[in-house]
């Protein structure tokens, strides 16, 4: 967690920081070229380029490639690993902010019964009501449910008088619980072929994507990260304690719910277009802090970063694995996610 | 025609007889000069209008039942293969359809659209839960997107919220449209025509009969798997001159407490098949519970094996009517 640093050692940290960060942005755009080529059809990397260049700077040449071809590079593949990162980049930045407004290690983008809530929408999109909305119909189902579910942890917090993180994320879970089970009771009521659906909602992935999928996680990721950035020090603050947050004229309670309400509805746009994605809102936030300290003026736009890295990568893996079959991506992370993490734990106790 | 009695034969001959003047029918289609420069053809599929420029011709099917419907209009020269587990299909189609081994397999679960494109696919035949999921990567409308129409299978309709009672109709009208889609609608209203014939000579048989009470039991479980009133089981059982004992619960594949077949103590029962000793385990798990063994159907015996493709939509339901008219009616 957070340590109190002298400025000049903040300062010299979030420097060193600097060439690690590039490091990662040069790892981020050099994974989503590569994975531009990867998919169930083969397309020798050659000709991906050609198609993207082609569609970013028309030179009015004769394209050489099949139009279903670059369907599949620009139409598909494209706008999926844009989503993918645009996720990771949101639920790392959620996560890292959560962590540091309610100082707690666990506190991961889900919190409030977001993840809940977007299932319980999803479930009633998917198994009984259909796409009366068109596609749009279970990311709009799920996103409504996850804020409805915060809007009610958030009023029963207000009715308990719950204002500190603790009871806050426990009021969070209670709402969960009751929402959890009336998505099953959904799931019960269903019919049994769909029911199996669910799952592959529930578990995560990018398939879905498609331009017109991508406006809404890009402006929450834009709005909500920029406003965290903007608080930055506010975070760093509610990070030390509410004691020091409070010597530093901060307004704890208000401050804190503000933050976590942010990041409860980030985690609702991404949730909804992507399903429920594990390990990156819970995990990159530490590893970031293993690597540059605590300070959030690194942390979130690192923690963004990274999250983004993952979930590219994450994203390659789920298209690989079993091909030409998808691997939902939150079983992806949670696995690899998970072994990776032990392993950064044994490296530190060992050094 | 219509007044041809001692049916008991003749489904087969009718058949015979109907694939003839489907053959007919695709030599004339064959020799119209309208071949190349087909108008546009638009059929209802679900709550939807889907309009196909021309008739497809590297078409996909999901999975055996819906596979088999394109094989029972004879268009595996119109398709690139289907989707689906190859055993089944093989397992299933070849009997019937020897032309089963031309297609090749796309995918294995459901498809992404990534494979449908680089197939160079024109036209999906999919169901919801049957190679298609609510808030999923394939649907009617992003196929759409890409120039690829859909049609729904009409039994699954029920799945994005549309309530119609099943009947044999739901098999009709899906030949029938596909057949106007791929520009064989001779072929499809002759084979449909067969079908029509050895239904309406089943329900000769049964007219005046009982209508005895059927479980249909489809998966082993804590509560028993069976087909609710919005499923094809529930109109092939009806077709047959019986009733289908969960046609009170809404829905297509559903579950009913076993508590509640013991009550209703149907007087018979069908077992979905599954194949792989799925029959043996299912009537082991009924001998293995007090209650269920005690049911009369089981002690009478009175049960009747069916398999996938016989109970879900498509060809063979005319086969399974038969065959369950026979089983309820015929040693009365």
């Amino acid at each position: 967690m957070a340590t109190i640093e002298p400025p000049a050692t903040a300062r010299a940290r979030r420097h060193r920081a600097l060439a690690p960060g590039l490091l990662v942005m040069a790892l981020l755009l050099g994974a989503m070229a590569g994975s531009l080529a990867v998919g169930s059809a083969r397309i020798p990397f050659a000709e991906v380029w050609d198609i993207t260049l082609s569609r970013i700077m028309p030179t009015g040449a004769a394209p050489y490639w099949k139009p279903g071809l670059e369907a599949i590079v620009w139409d598909l593949r494209l706008p999926r690993i844009l989503l993918a990162a645009l996720v990771g980049a949101g639920l790392g930045m959620v996560g890292a902010a959560m962590q540091s407004a309610t100082r707690n290690p666990l506190a991961d983008p889900y919190l409030l019964g977001v993840a809940a809530g977007a299932v319980f929408g999803a479930n009633l999109a998917i198994l009984h009501v259909g796409d009366i909305l068109g596609p749009a119909t279970t990311p709009l189902f799920a996103f409504a449910g996850a804020l409805g579910a915060t809007l009610i942890v958030l009023s029963i917090a207000r009715l308990t008088g719950s204002t500190t993180a603790d009871r806050l994320i426990l009021s969070g879970v209670a709402v969960s619980f009751v929402v959890t089970a009336c998505a099953n009771l959904l799931i019960l009521f269903a019919d049994q072929r769909s029911a199996a659906n669910v799952m592959f909602w529930t578990l995560g992935g990018f398939g879905a994507a498609d331009w017109g999928v991508l406006p809404a996680p890009a402006i929450a990721l834009a709005v909500g990260g920029g406003w965290f950035l903007l608080k930055r020090r506010d975070l760093n603050a509610l990070a030390m304690g509410d004691e020091t947050a409070t010597t530093l004229g901060i307004a704890v309670n208000r401050a804190r719910l503000l933050h976590m309400t942010a990041g409860a509805f980030i985690t609702g746009v991404m949730v909804s277009v992507s399903g429920m994605i594990g390990f990156v809102g819970l995990m990159t936030p530490h590893l970031v802090r293993m690597a540059v300290g605590g300070d959030n003026r690194v942390v979130l736009p690192a923690s963004a970063l990274v999250g983004a890295l993952f979930l590219v990568l994450a994203d390659i893996a789920s298209r690989t694995i079993i091909a030409p079959d998808d691997l939902p991506v939150g079983v992806v992370t949670g696995v690899i996610g998970g072994l990776f993490f032990v392993l950064v734990l044994r490296k530190r106790t060992g050094a | 025609m219509t007044r041809s009695r001692k049916t008991s034969s003749s489904p087969r001959r009718l058949a015979g007889l109907a694939d003839l003047a489907g053959l007919a029918g695709a030599a004339l289609a064959l020799c119209a000069p309208s071949a190349g420069l087909a108008a546009p053809v638009t059929v209802r599929s679900c709550d939807r209008m889907v309009t196909v420029a021309r008739p497809p011709q590297r078409a996909v099917s999901y999975d055996s039942n819906l596979t088999e419907m394109m094989l029972a209009l004879d268009l595996a020269g119109q398709m690139v293969g289907y989707i689906g587990h190859r055993d089944r299909m093989r397992a299933s189609a070849q009997d019937l359809f020897p032309k089963a081994a031309q297609l090749r397999q796309i995918q294995r679960g459901y498809p992404n659209r990534e494979t449908l494109l680089a197939e160079g696919v024109d036209f999906y035949f999919a169901g919801w839960s049957y190679g298609m999921r609510v808030g999923g990567e394939v649907t009617p409308e992003k196929l759409a997107r890409l120039g690829i129409p859909v049609y729904e299978l009409t039994e699954s309709c029920v799945r994005i919220g549309r309530r119609e009672k099943p009947t044999l109709d739901f098999l009709y009208r899906d030949l029938l449209n596909l057949g106007r889609i791929f520009g064989v609608e001779a072929r499809a209203e002759a084979l449909v025509a067969g079908y029509r014939r050895r239904i309406a000579a089943v329900s000769r048989k049964i007219t005046g009969k009982p209508r005895p009470v059927v479980f249909l039991f489809d998966s082993i479980g804590r509560a028993a798997g069976t087909a609710g009133a919005h499923s094809m089981p529930t109109a092939l059982i009806e077709a047959a001159g019986g009733r289908n004992m969960a046609d009170d619960t809404p829905g297509n594949w559903t579950r009913v407490s076993w508590e509640r077949v013991i009550e209703r103590d149907p007087d018979a029962i069908i077992m979905m098949d599954f194949g792989e000793g799925d029959a043996r385990r299912k009537l082991d798990f009924l001998a293995s519970r007090p209650g269920l063994r005690d049911l009369r159907a089981f002690r009478q015996g009175r049960i009747l094996t069916l398999g996938y493709n016989e109970l879900t939509p498509g060809p063979r339901n005319v086969t399974a009517v038969e065959k369950i008219a026979e089983f309820l009616h015929g040693d009365h």
